[in-house]
């Protein structure tokens, strides 16, 4: 008896203490944070988030990679992460860009989910860093009243946690919440909450623990056009005969409030100010400078209704869809122009040549859901490669255009939610070789030739039926 | 060495030039061959000829049609 007590317990000591040694590697007690301030803005359908965060290496090993939470629902509308730490003091502050990468963790409660951003150089035990965080959320922000008449305002949802999700220890933080407007119809209070204006601020909390979440909701007033292309394909041809060729074919969607009850074109036109406020009827491109042969047409001919600014700097494309588009309505249409070659097709030092073009939505400030850039290349160009500075699903294809025999390959980049912050260039590489450019000119002429050799048979050749005299 | 722009082997403003004078070239040599068809006999006609003129015309009518379909924004 007195055996089997003391086995049972030398067991549960080393169950005791494999627990605790289990706690001491998976809670990750090395970084502290000392300070935490979000700064959110959800004044445009797109929500950005400034984080800052000042860590500190409470351990006694070095700390190389710090991590950042994302509750599930953030998580799958993540459209883009970027972290820097500011280097240098007050004035001559500059910003170096940090790596993000998704990561694991066992311990991540109810699927949080993970990224882990790689410091310049190991943070040593005691030392304090600061990393800046930027990100990006699509659809986040839900309407309601789901449906709105014509002379409604247009109210919607923000739903986040007014304590920062982190898989560390949190000292002090703050988080504000900037609306577009004062007009806020309620927000969960979580004390200390304050609003100022269209600032409505959490905090300062002290001392949460790892993973602490408490939710909130906000329900405010945003009256902008939620405009949502839900597909956009982008057909970039290159001529070498001195153009590059720009088609865009857009699937437009006001994602807002869908519109109940009747549209009436009388109210909408004669009380601008408070029908239809959340509609839109103008959209804004901005196309590249010294842009050519603009045009606007939907599935049943042209539109005329856009204006065509062009600077020096920079194009801009006024459009205004067919009907002003309401919460649910779509369209579809398609932009095209011209561009000068020399401004976007350049020859490398080792004989390559590449394109040189902006990736992402021309129509600025909107998402789009579902982009797909095809890159056309001249027939007869060879080993085609893609350089995009995110990950991008790539394949090739081939297209047949004008005067093509064996069509051209065409290089398709696919992305999903990209965001105005997408607009960085890319770089397509091929290799080419200038005597393909007579390919065309001599379809030209053999065909012409064709047509002689015809007439020269037909005058040679004897058809008459009689014996020739 | 910075990575030089790839420009057209001609200037674009050209095109509507070179197209006219191509095309304008083209169909005199083509006008002659074919008085030249139309008035030689069958023994006094050289193949030789004939086939000069025609690959001149028709080069000549190529380009012209190119550059053509290129001034009129058709990029090929």
């Amino acid at each position: 008896m007195g055996r089997t007590s003391a086995a049972m317990a030398v067991f549960l000591f080393l169950l005791l203490s494999l627990f605790s040694i289990l706690q001491l590697v998976s809670s990750s007690p090395e970084i502290r944070v000392l300070s935490a301030e979000r700064r959110i803005d959800v004044t445009a359908p797109i929500t950005r988030v400034f984080l800052t965060l000042k860590v500190e290496n409470a351990g006694t090993s070095e700390v190389s990679e710090v991590l950042l939470a994302f509750p599930p629902t953030e998580a799958e509308h993540l459209a883009i992460l970027k972290a820097s730490v500011a280097e240098g003091k007050r004035k001559k502050k500059t910003y170096v860009p940090l790596s993000v990468n998704p990561s694991e963790s066992p311990d991540a409660p109810n699927g949080a989910r993970l990224y882990s951003v790689s410091l310049r150089s190991p943070l040593k035990s005691g030392e304090a860093t600061t990393v800046e965080a930027f990100y990006v959320l699509t659809h986040l922000l839900e309407p309601f009243p789901a449906e709105i008449s014509q002379s409604e305002a247009q109210l919607v949802y923000y739903r986040d946690s007014a304590t920062l999700l982190s898989p560390y220890h949190i000292v002090e933080q703050i988080t504000s919440i900037k609306t577009p407007s004062n007009k806020v119809e309620s927000f969960t209070s979580v004390d200390p909450t304050s609003r100022v204006g269209s600032e409505l601020r959490y905090g300062p909390y002290h001392d949460h623990g790892p993973y602490s979440y408490s939710p909130v909701i906000v329900h405010f007033e945003n009256n902008n056009p939620f405009a949502v292309v839900e597909e956009l394909v982008r057909e970039i041809e290159i001529s070498h005969w001195g153009s590059l060729q720009i088609r865009d074919h857009y699937k437009l969607k006001h994602a807002g409030a869908r519109h109940k009850g009747v549209f009436s074109r009388l109210e909408y036109q004669f009380k601008q100010s408070i029908s239809g406020v959340a509609s839109f009827r103008h959209l804004l491109t901005k196309l590249p400078p010294r842009v050519h042969s603009v045009y606007y047409r939907d599935e049943i001919g042209n539109i005329s209704s856009s204006h065509l600014r062009i600077d020096s700097h920079k194009s801009e494309l006024e459009i205004e869809p067919r009907y002003p588009l309401f919460g649910g309505w779509k369209a579809t249409f398609t932009i095209g122009y011209g561009l000068p070659l020399q401004d976007f097709l350049f020859e490398s030092h080792d004989g390559r040549r590449y394109l040189n073009f902006s990736f992402g939505c021309p129509l600025i400030e909107t998402m789009v859901d579902d982009l797909t850039v095809k890159v056309i290349l001249p027939e007869g160009s060879r080993n085609p490669t893609a350089a995009v500075p995110f990950p991008v699903d790539q394949h090739l294809e081939t297209t047949y255009s004008y005067l093509d025999v064996v069509g051209r390959t065409t290089v398709v980049l696919q992305k999903r939610n990209v965001v105005p912050e997408h607009n960085i260039p890319f770089q397509v590489y091929y290799d080419f070789n200038p005597i393909f450019m007579l390919a065309e000119p001599l379809m030209l002429i053999s065909a012409v030739f064709l047509f002689f050799v015809a007439c020269i048979t037909y005058v040679h050749v004897d058809l008459s039926i009689g014996k020739s005299s | 060495m910075a990575p030089t722009p790839v420009t057209s082997p001609v200037p674009i403003q050209w095109y509507p030039m070179l197209s006219a004078l191509f095309l304008l070239i083209g169909l005199l040599v083509t006008a002659s061959f074919f008085i030249y068809e139309a008035t030689s006999s069958t023994r006094s006609r050289s193949l030789l000829k004939e086939a000069v003129s025609a690959a001149m015309a028709s080069t000549f009518l190529g380009f012209g049609s190119l550059f053509l379909l290129l001034a009129t924004g058709v990029y090929v």
